[in-house]
């Protein structure tokens, strides 16, 4: 078996434009004759890439970049116009999942087309039928027609039945973790040993911590084209860059409506580098500096809370201002400025949120919330959320 | 695009088939039964408006009194109408699938087809063994040498359904237009009355219908009719059409996805 398992050599596609009766008729002629699609939509055009196998790939770009109808093209659902697109294995595609299940057959039958479809042969799905029966876990239901199943039981018997097909190519989007809590983590203990054997991932995710720690590389698409091509670090970051400066044209960062009224309302809140100035990009382990201006009705010192979240929104760290001897800088009247900062801050690189929240004096209760994105860049392997001191070392006799 | 033995689809091709001879009577209380009982209740309809009231001569019929005469083809007509209707609707109505996942499309139009002729084959031979029971000189050696005017029918129906179905996926009108064409061409085939009873200059029109062909020849077979060399030059043009209905359907079946 060839190594390359997906090859696309200047791949394009239009989309014929049949909003009208006799545009209809025009795209008709001009199918049958060969002539190609007339008025058309460009969705892609030019893109080349190649995925070896056990080389994952992750495709990101903004909604109407062309992510979809690539990942078609690859699963063989689209011709492509322009261009030629191999690919030697079988793919598995875990998108919409049950999305070709037949409403009134009941699973077992579902599962019997699903693999039909995947090219499996009568024997073939007899003897996997167990298996995914017992990872989809839905009990008796799987003798009911499959539409009086709940979207969660719908979800499950397709990532079982896509998992049974043993894909060289596995494709998913945002279902990377499906389900209940139980069988997410099953899912992505599947995925683990998926990838452990070699398998290969397209995965399409605007979920850049999936796409750096499950892909070796990455192609950023925009506007049907590909905008950068290579190591998943410096592409991810280049898009989470591109991103970072559309954000800063589109509204001044960090900054909020000035309020006033009864609450105690987060004013704004800004990330800062070393020397002071307004920054959104870090690299890893430099100085991160928070500032805070809350607005306090009465006057008194408010409580300010930082946290800082990953873009998923995983909890990383949460700090208070209701430490012993901290006072915050009375900046105006009824105005309130916070400092805090991490001066080596281990966060590994990726996408992160700062949430600042605003208490009462008291520190009782939570009246604002308000979040700044930063990024943190670097090009570490390391795995999780921060990294904590360490050394390799061989351990004495 | 994966490239896959076509052999391969086979499995495919039962699940499609089996799909759609039972998710039509799926629910009905009735189920596989409403099969037969549809083309009964025609079958007594025009027996009572063409024998009865209109009074077609039994002179006419070959030996068959009105009902025999009338059954031998209705059966057939309902292959060749419902397999279009079916096959028509069957690219919109797997949209979903065809949008999702990539498959040879045209087994689609050959599942609906099938499932049509697999239908009303069996409800035909189950009235003619009726109708032999009952009186009418029916022979069973015809079910035999009807086998390849079937299978010319067969052929010939894939290949309109599959032409018809692609046109279908770009313009909507063909669903519109197909139930009134099939009305027009169920009235210009001699079904329900004998083609002696057309005026002479028009008849050799009905005889370039194609399935006027057919229906002549099952009503030929069952009454003790052979083979005809005939048949053959038809079973051949059926499978021109066949090609000719799937060149263009496979033209466009790369664009469906596109359409849909």
């Amino acid at each position: 078996m060839s190594d390359t398992l997906i090859s696309l050599a200047g791949v394009g596609k239009d989309y014929p434009m049949v909003s009208t009766g006799a545009g209809r008729l025009r795209t008709l002629l001009s199918l049958v004759t060969g002539g190609g699609v007339v008025e058309h939509l460009c969705a892609l055009d030019g893109v080349s890439l190649e995925v070896k196998r056990g080389e994952s790939l992750g495709l990101v770009g903004e909604n109407g970049a062309g992510k979809s109808t690539l990942l078609k093209v690859i699963a063989g659902v689209v011709r492509p116009t322009r261009g030629t697109a191999t690919v030697n294995g079988r793919v598995g595609a875990l998108l919409e999942l049950g999305s070709g299940f037949h409403p009134d057959y009941t699973g077992r039958d579902n599962i019997a087309l699903s693999a039909a479809l995947a090219g499996l042969s009568r024997g073939e799905v007899e003897s996997r039928i167990a298996g995914i029966i017992a990872f989809a876990d839905i009990g008796a239901h799987i003798d009911q027609p499959v539409k009086h199943y709940s979207s969660g039981m719908v979800v499950r018997l397709g990532f079982a039945i896509a998992t049974a097909l043993e894909p060289d190519v596995l494709i998913t989007d945002e279902v990377l973790a499906v389900g209940d809590e139980s069988f997410q983590r099953k899912c992505i203990r599947w995925m683990e040993d998926y990838l452990a054997d070699g398998g290969t991932l397209l995965l399409c995710s605007h979920g850049m911590y999936h796409v750096q720690t499950l892909c070796q590389k990455a192609a950023w698409l925009h506007q049907g084209r590909l905008r950068a091509y290579g190591d998943s670090f410096s592409v991810t970051q280049d898009y989470l860059a591109y991103h970072e400066e559309k954000r800063r044209t589109e509204s001044p960062f960090g900054d909020r409506v000035a309020y006033a009224g009864d609450y105690f309302a987060v004013r704004s809140v800004s990330t800062h580098d070393d020397r002071g100035a307004p920054c959104a990009e870090f690299a890893m382990d430099e100085p991160l500096d928070v500032r805070i201006e809350i607005y306090s009705p009465d006057d008194r010192p408010p409580v300010a809370l930082v946290g800082i979240v990953r873009a998923d929104g995983t909890p990383v760290y949460g700090t208070h201002s209701d430490e012993r001897g901290y006072a915050p800088r009375r900046i105006g009247p009824q105005r309130y400025a916070f400092g805090v900062r991490f001066p080596r801050c281990p966060l590994i690189p990726g996408k992160y949120v700062l949430r600042a929240h605003a208490l009462d004096p008291e520190g009782l209760r939570l009246y604002d919330t308000v979040e700044a994105g930063f990024t943190v860049r670097g090009a570490t392997r390391d795995y999780g959320l921060v990294r904590l001191e360490h050394a390799w070392h061989a351990p004495p006799d | 695009m994966q490239s896959r033995p076509a052999h391969s689809w086979r499995w495919l091709l039962a699940n499609f088939l089996r799909r759609e001879i039972t998710s039509r009577y799926a629910g009905a209380a009735g189920g596989l039964a409403w099969a037969l009982v549809h083309p009964l209740a025609q079958l007594a309809i025009f027996a009572a408006v063409f024998g009865f009231i209109l009074r077609v001569p039994e002179s006419a019929l070959g030996g068959l009194r009105f009902a025999g005469f009338l059954a031998i083809a209705l059966w057939p007509w309902f292959m060749f109408a419902e397999g279009l209707q079916r096959a028509v609707a069957s690219i919109p109505g797997n949209a979903s699938l065809i949008r999702k996942v990539a498959f040879p499309h045209e087994l689609l139009i050959l599942a609906s087809v099938g499932a049509s002729f697999a239908v009303h084959a069996t409800g035909w031979v189950a009235v003619l063994v009726a109708l032999a029971l009952w009186g009418e000189p029916i022979r069973w050696t015809g079910l035999v040498l009807a086998l390849p005017l079937l299978a010319a029918q067969f052929a010939f129906t894939v290949g309109i359904g599959a032409f018809l179905a692609a046109i279908h996926v770009v313009l909507r009108d063909v669903e519109q237009a197909l139930g009134l064409v099939l009305m027009a061409i169920f009235y210009a085939t001699p079904i329900v009355y004998p083609i002696g009873m057309v005026p002479e200059p028009y008849r050799g029109w009905l005889a370039m219908n194609p399935l006027a062909y057919v229906v002549a020849r099952y009503r030929d077979v069952f009454v003790g009719g052979g083979w005809q060399a005939a048949d053959l030059a038809v079973l051949a043009a059926s499978l021109v059409v066949l090609v000719a209905g799937l060149w263009v359907f496979r033209r466009l079946s790369p664009y469906f996805e596109d359409l849909l």
